[in-house]
């Protein structure tokens, strides 16, 4: 129970920093203007890196998933950033009919645009951007039994041998959208949400992909795949910029 | 800012419904063996068995489909888990109650059954993540047991040996 109510006081703290977001917002608008010519702003560069705290509460509540995440970014202009992640997951998707393990590692590399004008000396982001990622893994069909619409004869064929299928890959673009706010001096907090199609990807032979690290389940009607992540991050100040 | 939100929590509340894992019924799986009934002494005409019964050999209940029937084709289901069936085939089944309605015990099957034997190999080949595997029958054969009175004169392939993986066209043709 304990880790379940933590997880709602997490997400319940998160939506009040949106809100603060929004409130800000209506804010900048009304002031800045007013005082446009006036401020000089310095901002701050540097390098940002965190973890997704989504892939540490799953792996504690959800016994088929493991999964962890370290992510950074770089700012490069005032909206630009250049951004990765390098994670591992390991996944056990089951069904009826199936019963299979992905496990490997990703990495994947792309860019942020901040569309978020920030107030003074604030900086939130709200971005949206794209990912390049790539995945090398193997999978594992733990057992299967034979699907047959005809069910005279019962049970259908079924087989415990674990076959396993190793040296995968697969490559991916990625969009993302997302939010981070700073919540403490340095210290961000964020969501985001990927939308993902594949590129690229090794099928085992007389089976399929049914989880890709970091590409997450794949889906019978396409190529696409959905994602998202909570992470929390710190920057390391490296230098200021005038804006 | 206004906007991306509810759009996030859209695209979660959509991302969290991971339950389209249904195999539908027109897929392709595991394929019924599909027999066509001809004439003998006519062998371009099919020919109907009157009274017709499938049950397979182990099994306590007929094919429900095939349970005396006028027919003159048969779907049977193959077993997945070995490399050989037994199906008793009856021809004019009947029950006769020997005179007697209300007394089941001296009621005895009046017909002819023919038990055949399919052999095969049983592979099985990936489908989808929602149907999981199917089983391809492979190498087909069919023999008749001969019990002195055989009503099926002999059984013949149409496929040319190919693997059994789907029952649009009959697999083999009975003749009788």
């Amino acid at each position: 129970m304990q880790p379940k109510h933590t997880l709602t006081s997490f997400i319940s703290l998160l939506s009040l920093f949106m809100l603060f977001c929004v409130s800000v917002h209506a804010q900048n608008d009304s002031i800045v203007k007013a005082k446009n010519d006036a401020i000089k702003q310095e901002q701050k560069y540097g390098i940002r890196i965190g973890g997704d705290l989504g892939k540490l509460v799953r792996t504690v509540l959800d016994d088929d998933y493991k999964g962890f995440e370290i992510m950074a970014d770089f700012r490069l202009t005032k909206r630009w950033y250049i951004a990765g992640e390098i994670g591992t997951e390991e996944s056990t998707q089951s069904n009826d009919y199936l019963n299979s393990t992905a496990s490997g590692t990703y990495f994947k590399a792309g860019a942020d645009y901040n569309s978020y004008t920030n107030w003074f000396g604030m900086h939130n982001m709200i971005y949206g951007g794209f990912r390049m990622g790539a995945s090398t893994f193997n999978q594992t069909l733990n057992s299967f039994s034979v699907y047959s619409q005809n069910q005279y004869w019962t049970p259908q064929f079924s087989s415990n041998e674990a076959m396993k299928f190793s040296g995968l890959s697969a490559l991916w673009a990625e969009f993302i959208i997302g939010i981070k706010a700073e919540v403490l001096p340095n210290l961000f907090v964020g969501i985001n949400a990927q939308l993902k199609s594949m590129i690229s990807q090794d099928q085992p032979e007389n089976f399929e992909n049914i989880y890709i690290p970091g590409f997450n389940r794949t889906y019978d009607s396409g190529k696409f795949g959905v994602g998202y992540g909570y992470n929390i991050s710190y920057l390391i100040p490296l230098f200021k910029k005038n804006k | 800012m206004k906007k991306i939100i509810p759009l996030l929590l859209l695209f979660f509340a959509v991302t969290n419904c991971e339950k389209d894992d249904i195999c539908s019924e027109d897929t392709a799986t595991t394929s019924l063996l599909y027999i066509e009934f001809y004439n003998n002494n006519n062998q371009e005409n099919r020919k109907n068995v009157f009274n017709f019964r499938a049950q397979g050999v182990g099994n306590e209940n007929p094919l429900e489909d095939f349970n005396v029937v006028t027919s003159n084709k048969v779907f049977l289901p193959l077993k997945t888990t070995e490399n050989q069936t037994q199906f008793k085939l009856h021809n004019n089944y009947e029950i006769d109650d020997n005179g007697t309605p209300e007394d089941d015990s001296d009621d005895f099957i009046t017909g002819n059954e023919d038990i055949i034997t399919i052999s095969y190999l049983a592979t099985e080949v990936y489908v989808s993540r929602a149907c999981g595997f199917k089983t391809v029958f492979e190498n087909v054969t069919i023999s008749i047991e001969d019990d002195g009175d055989k009503w099926i004169d002999f059984i013949q392939s149409t496929t040319d040996n190919e693997p059994i993986t789907n029952a649009t066209e009959a697999h083999f043709n009975l003749f009788h």
